[in-house]
């Protein structure tokens, strides 16, 4: 469902994303893991179409991702870094604009608009401006819009960062419901509880290489363990002149 | 020579010149201002708010960092110069002070609105509806579009009361066509970042997304020109919009709510008034039916336009 082959992306000099080659199958959840800076988002990004891998192969769907970008993102669910809103639309007029973008008939949308209104509680500022509503609000948002097509392949850009605990397992019910009926879910995230919860498949991203994945079903060890080995050991600084207060 | 502003500067600059060559020679000043300190806007309002909240400045530092501030910005300094200018009237003065004084103090008025839209029934306008709506209530949230309700407005109150000439129906056209044209040369200013990452994953072509926008700008231009020359007015609209492509989609830039917009460079806005003024000109004073050409030229540039917003998806 959603496969890439020798994924890279420099930026100048910088080597964001250097050579990453994966293969999620359908109906899976994989969760790309990894600390800041180390390709997650660049990685979404050129798998979803919003920046040119400066070389590789994106296929998502069945379809290079590069040839015909329209036909792709019609059956994609994304969740970007940035979320995408427009802040002179309210959360309800965002929903709208995917609905009619999409094309989906008038009561199919009404129905599905207030389902997610509801599973992600955000009836009170469904009439708010995105530019005015909090993070989270404007981030669950943005997973609406990504759901409300009905689409093929989720693309989750960190979802649970900023998430209420309620919402937050209410997005979990749903993504693992969606899997099981066969939406290919790629996410990053750092809260490795969540992502162990849920996920049938994990990568681990170090300076842009993929340096660690498996399927749920061959970890043997927690995966907090296996991250913290392999992405990037704790630091256990201690910064002494935090101990005197008021001393600048 | 990069000079972003908006084309009413422009448009007053040359009155002004027209009116007082020597005037030049302080609006050169102006201009070096303008080259020396890039930032046109209160240089306060580039420090998040939070952020300058938290910074340990007692009442007195803060109220010094407010008070020059404004001396930053060049209109400070243009507004100051005609409060000691013998040869800029009163009432030229008091407008220019009032005009920057809005621009500089609107967004912190609380000028935003209520935050909610209002609770109307949805109406569902087609694919492109929703974004219709947005660009138009982005064009609402520009100085720009009050500036032609001003025009707009008040010609259309002199013809209902017949005191406004046929003979000031092409100027007036023209004129409202200039307060708003400035916002066909950043037609993805208030979209933010978010708002091109939307644009990028949205399954849309290029001149869809591009077409919402002209929607919203011509019905705006089609509003203030109606009650003047409503067909000058939208081949003016079309011109507007074919002329300023280009600077629109290459040379984007990132524009404030509530203040007047800012075009990137002069030889842009130039090129972009000669085509709006010749177009509603031709279309006025010759025959109605060159406004196909205008159509035609515009098709050009939404089709040329869509495959580079597309090309700027990837």
């Amino acid at each position: 469902m959603i496969s890439c082959r020798n994924l890279t992306k420099r930026f100048g000099d910088f080597t964001a994303v250097n050579g990453i080659s994966l293969s999620v199958e359908r109906g899976a959840i994989c969760a790309c893991l990894g600390p800041n800076g180390a390709g997650k988002s660049t990685t979404v990004k050129m798998l979803t179409g919003l920046l040119a891998p400066t070389s590789g192969d994106v296929t998502v769907c069945g379809q290079r991702v590069t040839v015909d970008a329209v036909e792709v993102k019609k059956r994609l669910g994304v969740l970007p870094e940035d979320l995408g809103l427009f802040e002179d639309l309210s959360i309800d007029e965002h929903l709208l604009l995917t609905a009619d973008v999409y094309g989906l008939p008038k009561s199919v949308a009404a129905d599905r608009i207030e389902q997610l209104i509801h599973a992600l509680r955000l009836a009170p500022a469904r009439r708010t401006f995105a530019g005015r509503c909090s993070h989270g609000t404007r981030k669950k948002t943005s997973l609406a819009m990504a759901l409300l097509p009905n689409p093929e392949a989720l693309f989750l850009d960190e979802p649970f960062e900023a998430i209420d605990p309620v919402t937050s397992k209410a997005m979990r019910d749903i993504l693992v419901a969606a899997s099981k009926r066969g939406v290919t879910v790629f996410l990053t995230s750092h809260i490795l509880p969540v992502a162990q919860e849920i996920a049938t498949q994990f990568l681990i991203i170090r300076e842009g290489k993929i340096v660690w994945q498996a399927q749920a079903a061959d970890l043997t060890a927690p995966l907090e363990e296996t991250y913290f080995e392999l992405a990037e050991p704790p630091t256990h600084g201690d910064l002494t002149w935090l101990q005197h207060p008021g001393n600048a | 020579m990069k000079f972003p502003a908006n084309n009413l500067y422009y448009a007053a600059i040359a009155f002004l010149v027209m009116m007082d060559p020597f005037v030049m020679l302080f609006v050169g000043v102006v201009a070096g201002i303008v080259l020396f300190f890039p930032l046109s806007t209160d240089p306060l309002r580039r420090i998040p708010p939070s952020r300058f909240q938290l910074w340990p400045l007692d009442a007195a530092e803060r109220r010094l960092l407010r008070m020059v501030s404004p001396w930053l910005n060049p209109m400070t300094w243009l507004v100051a110069g005609f409060a000691f200018w013998r040869g800029v009237s009163l009432g030229l003065g008091a407008l220019a002070a009032a005009l920057f004084l809005v621009g500089f103090l609107a967004p912190s008025l609380g000028l935003r609105g209520k935050g909610r839209s209002l609770g109307l029934p949805m109406l569902r306008m087609g694919p492109l509806g929703e974004l219709i709506r947005k660009d138009l209530r982005g064009l609402v949230r520009t100085l720009d579009f009050y500036c032609a309700l001003i025009v707009g407005g008040a010609a259309a109150a002199w013809r209902a009361a017949g005191l406004l000439p046929p003979d000031a129906f092409l100027p007036g056209t023209l004129l409202a066509l200039l307060c708003i044209s400035t916002c066909a040369q950043t037609l993805f200013g208030l979209d933010g970042r978010p708002g091109m990452t939307r644009y990028r994953l949205l399954p849309l072509r290029g001149w869809q997304i591009l077409l919402a926008k002209d929607i919203a700008f011509v019905s705006v231009a089609l509003l203030f020109t109606v009650s003047l020359a409503p067909l000058a007015g939208f081949a003016g609209a079309l011109a507007a919009l074919a002329a300023a492509r280009y600077p629109a989609i290459r040379e984007r830039r990132s524009q404030l709510r509530w203040r007047l917009q800012s075009g990137t460079s002069f030889g842009g806005a130039l090129t972009q008034i000669l085509a709006m003024v010749g177009a509603a000109s031709a279309v006025h004073l010759y025959h109605p039916l060159l406004v196909l050409p205008c159509l035609v030229g515009w098709s050009i540039s939404l089709w040329w336009g869509g495959r580079e917003v597309e090309r700027m998806a990837l």
